[in-house]
């Protein structure tokens, strides 16, 4: 039976300089956004460093759908769906662990840390057609992993990781791991988990808004300039260096390169001038060269979004997870450097402590923002919210992205382009009977 | 001095109300010049130099959230959570009061817009003797859901 739904128009909804209210409230755009965005393109799932060793495990998730992320015996990464195919139970009960088998609890099937079904208890009452190997734990289609970073599509068909995520998002990721003398990040500490009672992009937009910080984060650099002396707010005025920049396919982020060429380097995670600072910087130049040291010691990693789902800021991985129009779960992960001294690494954690997470002096106040724009979106005389701050001057630079001043909006303006071409696309619903059977909506017919 | 568990048990009662009042600056009094405040992150024990907190806060980080709670910018805390809170469960560690160890546990109510969050658990204090009362040299709160998403706890615990 064909479910017809009335169809949105997404032009309507996205204009070059403004865009309107229902993207952030409306169950049915939600619902279509699970469909083609996180159900279609790629996201984000987890880092290939957290399950080290075979039969290491965690739950994860793609849109709504919970999927285990392990480590096979043979060594390899395996994205399994957390369904028994018996009878739909969770096989993983648990976020985090080590496995070689996953045991349904409710008739007692065993599958293998690689998916195959291990056995099934009283398989006599199944007759001859009844085959094991068909029925091991369904398989997300596609998986790919960058410097570590898994990736994983629902959908068979479609562009590769490589054409999704482009030369200059891979460049953003390189400069955010290579910060490692080894080449490798260790995300093996834990992770801060919190939700706000709003709409998932007002988070995607938010960490890459330029304009923000001198206002909701005040009192944060205020403690930070009585502490340390550094001013961060001329980072962020309409005055400063820092770029905000369009990658293409909704990748975005801010470039303080600029900024930190002009002001030496002292943002961020601070450059320790200390003995295990200069063991640092001469790892990284034995790594990678003097003048690939300096670039790194310069970026000081990314302030970038990987379209949709997936954030480098600072030293952390942020994943930000829809759950229902207007509720979002926040998940950082802060990455340690393999090969960096200890205390550099500890520094980096510290650093993230005091910003982040749910008892965090920055981002805790970031949610706020974004609730208060959930009640601000109830009102809708006039229902747009405008994106046009710096349209006229932004412009191409020498690497092929959009760049504007770090405080206009033209993150803003290519995360939500690429919204819209992804949304206009046809829906499951109108694709066709055969692709419907491939991406797992339509079941076989019986034999 | 032998320990006076109902001195013990008003410093701790005392503690929550300031909490529960959002007296920053009273509650910051608390604390010895070498504290050490951990609120762990995912599981209840760990190296935090190797593992995320969600709070991990010497003295001068404290005084740091205080001056922040207090700058009219802390928009999580605007409008502030209304908070109630129970401690109890009181067991007391040692055998004179120069240095204690106390586990408690205690179930404080948090609401805010309207949203109501229930947050339980254990804390540890280190309680050293500072004249006639304490102060807090290292304190410890395990909370139930720390391996779980948590909306605002912004507010003292």
């Amino acid at each position: 039976m064909k479910i017809t739904r009335p169809a949105i128009n997404y032009d309507e909804l996205v204009k070059d300089d403004r865009v309107h209210g229902r993207v952030y409230t409306d169950p049915l755009i939600f619902e279509q956004e699970l469909d083609k965005i996180f159900s279609r393109g790629w996201v984000y799932i987890g880092h290939a460093s957290e399950i080290p060793h075979p039969g290491d495990f965690r739950v994860t998730d793609i849109g709504l759908q919970s999927v285990i992320m392990v480590r096979d015996d043979a060594g390899k990464v395996q994205l399994l769906m957390n369904r028994c195919t018996h009878r739909a139970n969770a096989v993983c009960q648990i976020e985090r662990g080590n496995a070689a088998i996953f045991r349904c609890a409710y008739h007692g099937w065993t599958f293998r840390n690689n998916g195959d079904l291990a056995s099934v208890t009283y398989q006599d009452r199944y007759d001859a057609s009844f085959r094991k190997e068909d029925n091991g734990l369904r398989k997300v289609p596609r998986m790919a992993i960058y410097r570590g970073f898994v990736f994983a599509s629902l959908s068979p068909i479609g562009i590769t990781l490589d054409e999704h995520l482009g030369p200059l998002a891979k460049e953003q990721i390189d400069l955010f791991v290579d910060l490692s003398p080894e080449g490798e990040l260790d995300v093996t500490a834990g992770v801060h988990k919190y939700g706000y009672q709003a709409n998932w992009k007002f988070q995607v937009e938010n960490s890459m808004d330029g304009y923000h910080g001198n206002f909701v984060h005040q009192s944060f650099f205020e403690n930070v300039r009585r502490r340390s002396g550094v001013n961060l707010t001329d980072m962020m005025t309409s005055q400063s260096a820092a770029q905000t920049r369009d990658l293409g396919n909704g990748h975005v982020m801010i470039d303080f390169r600029p900024y930190n060429k002009l002001k030496g380097a002292r943002m961020g995670a601070a450059m320790p001038t200390s003995e295990s600072g200069q063991a640092y910087r001469e790892a990284l130049i034995a790594k990678h060269g003097p003048e690939r040291a300096q670039e790194l010691l310069t970026a000081r990693g990314t302030h970038l979004l990987v379209f949709p789902n997936l954030v480098l800021i600072g030293v952390q991985i942020r994943v930000i997870k829809p759950i229902k129009a207007d509720e979002t779960e926040v998940f950082l992960y802060p990455t340690f450097l393999k090969g960096a001294p200890h205390e550099l690494n500890v520094t980096r954690l510290r650093g993230h402590e005091a910003f982040y997470g749910p008892a965090g002096g920055g981002a805790t106040d970031d949610l706020e923002m974004f609730e208060r724009n959930q009640i601000g979106l109830s009102a809708r005389v006039d229902p747009w919210l405008i994106l046009s701050r710096g349209r006229q001057q932004e412009r191409p630079d020498e690497d092929g992205a959009t760049a504007g001043q770090i405080t206009d909006e033209v993150t803003q303006r290519g995360i939500w382009r690429q919204w819209k071409k992804v949304m206009s696309q046809a829906g499951v619903e109108n694709s066709t009977r055969l692709e419907r059977r491939r991406i797992g909506v339509e079941r076989r017919a019986p034999q | 001095m032998a320990v006076d568990r109902h001195q013990v048990e008003t410093f701790l009662y005392r503690e929550a109300r300031l909490m529960d009042e959002h007296a920053y600056d009273e509650w910051l009094a608390l604390w010895a010049d070498d504290a050490l405040y951990w609120v762990p992150c995912n599981e209840d024990d760990f190296d935090p130099e190797r593992h995320v907190s969600i709070v991990y806060e010497n003295k001068a980080r404290l005084e740091d959230r205080i001056t922040r709670l207090k700058s009219g910018a802390a928009y999580a805390q605007d409008p502030k959570s209304r908070l109630s809170r129970v401690v109890s469960n009181v067991e007391i560690e040692g055998e004179n009061d120069h240095e204690l160890m106390i586990h408690s546990t205690f179930n404080l109510t948090a609401l805010r817009r309207g949203r109501i969050d229930i947050l339980a658990g254990r804390a540890t204090h280190k309680l050293r003797r500072s004249g006639d009362s304490f102060k807090i040299a290292f304190k410890k709160v395990l909370l139930i859901n720390n391996d779980q998403v948590i909306h605002n706890l912004t507010f003292l615990i």
